[in-house]
């Protein structure tokens, strides 16, 4: 009698159940794809000129290079000023764009040293053939170049090897692939905000390629300077899916500046570009490079629209709060309540379409509906110290609808809310958010200590928080 | 002939790489990392009790498995005999694991209240507010007045700051789907819910940056859902929270570059 049973059936098994082990290992997320991708509106505007739209496609990849080989053009003045956004950690007349100053190559050096101090203790012992960095393939292959070149190098050897790692930077090809693997699958290949991920999401991802960034210490919509986006990728923006991206040092964290950059500008000058040949109906090549420059200007004088406040910031007495109060509801001066609410909940009329408060009035920059914060939540998604609260005031939220009160005058020419005025709005506004009263829930284990015996009846005292600190908000 | 010797060999690879696996899991850092927290030990003396009850167990098995397989296999075309079973043997393998349950079900009891129980939490207000939501940790410190809800709040995210040799309470919270607290070094680990405030606890004896993870798959962020619980010495403690509040009033200034 003959079976259907295999001769061997027990290697088959160990097949099928080893087989995926070993295809699993040594995994690699996809290569980088070959180019970035030109915005939906591009194609729109240029639809029945395909070949204006190559021509900025390529004019684009030769300003900005490609996601595999990110790469600034430099252009004959930059050449003949020594600078070049390709190197950000040298002086901008030194070949570099002058990112830092020595304060801040110091500090960035001083986390190096953190982060290699396995490497630099191995170099300190001469251990040099263990000396090895598995998770940065980039800066791993530059370390065995060195190593290679020891004799030649002869007693220059040592220190160059300790300068591979304590002066440490990525390049923008390295911050690329980091890119895509922490920032890709929301804000998308090219910047766009168009990531796999970015769908599921409410708010939806940044979309870079206006130039655009919201929570910034500049004013006058200006760009946003490297300290800002900074504090964006270590803080995290609380409230929505971007996370605190404080795991990596900080020469991966400005690395990751670098290569943002590049795609916001690479898509701010595509935009120029496309409102250029709508224009004029030509493209030329000075257009290009006209428009490559003023956008790389825009960049660098980000730091001439920075907003603080020289002095010290008045406390929050209850007088101010109430002026605050006062300021918030006065349509005239503050005119918060009117989108915001006379509560603070987001509730004003004037942010809505309709009574019922469901359609908004307004959409953002990137043609999303928008709808105010509601401050009572407690979640500021540009940071709620009271500096944050004073800029977003002071220099509107760019790219939406909140407005710019900062410098904004009466009639009579004299600012409408000046320092202590602006002071008591931040301060009301921040007080919205206070309930020093079981704070988030009534700690449990007090419950059961101090009413023992009657823990079912407290239980009932911890409910969620009804004024919700929870939620993302709107 | 053959085809006998090479299942049974097959078979007994199964216990060999089971056991190698173990036995050589510390020397390839595949193991736990050693506890630091004060309440690590007993977990430990807990998991090596299971985990040599499994050993016993599973090696046991095995080896009448590969004993059996080897000693009475037949030609295909033999023909099965019916068994009813041995009534004693099933009394002994239903008793002995049902003993064996009970062993660990007491010797547990007193680690699970240790720890969990709400009697036993440290007295005193909790040190911080743990907020986890998708896909990233947020700590509330109360502040200079020590009043948690007020605007003197210091917020921290992904770095959990904590002294070194305290007990150290929190309450967890969640704002959106179910997430874990986990720390392998201290051996804790809590789950978030939605609308709940859990107190939790531990007390690390060693300073140190420890990995906090998420360990409840909650979303399509879960894998990038990590932290870092730092423990320092009370001084650099409260220097650090000195820091904070100087950066929580801060007027901007020192951030133009």
């Amino acid at each position: 009698m003959k079976t259907a049973v295999p001769a061997r059936p027990h290697a088959a098994l160990l097949f099928v159940s080893i087989a995926p082990l070993v295809a699993s290992c040594g995994f690699e997320p996809s290569a980088a794809p070959r180019s970035y991708e030109l915005d939906a509106s591009t194609i729109e505007a240029l639809d029945g000129y395909p070949d204006v739209q190559g021509q900025i496609r390529g004019a684009l990849a030769m300003l900005y290079g490609t996601p595999q080989e990110p790469r600034y053009m430099v252009t004959g003045r930059w050449l003949d000023d020594g600078y070049d956004p390709n190197y950000p950690r040298y002086a901008a007349a030194d070949g570099g764009s002058g990112a830092f100053d020595d304060a801040q190559l110091d500090a960035l050096q001083a986390d190096n040293e953190r982060r290699f101090s396995k490497q630099l203790a191995l170099l300190e012992a001469k251990r040099f053939e263990e000396v090895r960095v598995r998770r940065m393939p980039e800066l791993d292959a530059y370390w065995r170049d060195v190593l290679g070149r020891s004799e030649e190098l002869g007693d220059g050897f040592a220190d160059q090897a300790r300068r591979t790692f304590v002066e440490y930077y990525p390049t923008l090809s390295e911050s690329a692939e980091l890119y895509r693997r922490q920032c890709l699958h929301c804000h998308g290949n090219s910047g766009g905000g168009d990531g796999p991920t970015a769908a599921s999401l409410s708010p939806r991802p940044r979309d870079y390629r206006r130039g655009i960034f919201k929570f910034t210490a500049v004013k006058d919509k200006a760009r946003p300077r490297r300290e800002d986006l900074l504090r964006i990728l270590t803080e995290g923006v609380n409230g929505t899916a971007m996370p605190s991206f404080r795991r990596f040092s900080d020469a991966q964290l400005h690395g990751l500046i670098d290569y943002v950059m590049l795609l916001s500008k690479r898509g701010e000058s595509e935009r120029l570009l496309v409102a250029g040949f709508e224009a004029d109906e030509v493209l030329t090549a000075e257009m290009v490079v006209e428009t490559y420059m003023e956008v790389e200007d825009k960049w660098r004088a980000a730091e001439d629209y920075f907003v603080a406040f020289d002095g010290v910031i008045p406390e929050p007495t209850p007088a101010m709060i109430a002026r605050g109060r006062a300021l918030f509801e006065d349509d005239a001066r503050g005119g918060c309540a009117k989108c915001h609410g006379v509560s603070g909940r987001g509730d004003g009329d004037s942010a809505y379409k309709d009574p019922e408060h469901t359609i908004s009035a307004y959409d953002d920059d990137w043609g999303h509906p928008i709808f105010p914060r509601n401050l009572v939540g407690g979640i500021f998604r540009g940071g709620k110290r009271p500096i944050d609260i004073y800029r977003r005031i002071y220099s509107g939220i760019n790219g939406t609808p909140m407005p710019a009160v900062g410098e904004s005058t009466g009639a009579d020419g004299e600012r409408l809310l000046d320092d202590d005025a602006m002071w008591a709005l931040v301060h009301y506004v921040r007080s919205l958010s206070e309930r020093p009263d079981g704070f988030g829930l009534v700690p449990i284990a007090h419950v059961a200590r101090s009413e023992r015996g009657d823990t079912d009846a407290s239980a009932k005292h911890e409910g969620p928080d009804p004024v919700g600190q929870g939620g993302a908000g709107r | 002939m053959i085809t006998r010797l090479v299942a049974t060999v097959l078979l007994l690879l199964v216990p060999v790489l089971g056991v190698w696996t173990f036995v050589t899991a510390p020397a390839n850092g595949w193991w736990m990392p050693p506890t630091v927290s004060t309440f690590g030990p007993d977990i430990d003396y807990l998991f090596y009790l299971i985990l040599w009850m499994v050993a016993f167990f599973f090696v046991l098995t095995e080896a009448i498995l590969v004993y059996s397989v080897f000693v009475y296999s037949r030609k295909r075309a033999d023909k099965a005999t019916f068994s009813h079973g041995n009534h004693k043997l099933e009394l002994l393998w239903t008793g002995i694991p049902a003993a064996l349950l009970l062993v660990i079900a007491f010797s547990q009891m007193g680690t699970w209240a240790k720890i969990k129980f709400r009697g036993n939490i440290p007295e005193g207000e909790p040190l911080a507010h743990v907020w986890a939501s998708q896909f990233d940790w947020r700590f509330q410190y109360a502040g200079a007045d020590g009043v948690f809800g007020t605007m003197d709040d210091i917020e921290n995210p992904f770095e959990f700051v904590v002294p070194v040799g305290e007990d150290v309470l929190f309450n967890l919270h969640s704002r959106d789907v179910l997430h874990s607290f986990s720390v392998l070094e201290f051996r804790l680990k809590q789950d978030a819910v939605p609308g709940m405030s859990i107190p939790v606890w531990f007390n690390c004896r060693e300073t140190g940056s420890y990995e906090l993870i998420c360990m409840e798959l909650c979303g399509w962020g879960h894998y990038k859902m990590n932290g870092r619980v730092r423990v320092v010495t009370r001084e650099e403690y409260d220097a650090w929270i000195t820091e904070k509040q100087a950066d929580l009033m801060s007027n901007g200034m020192e951030e133009r570059s």
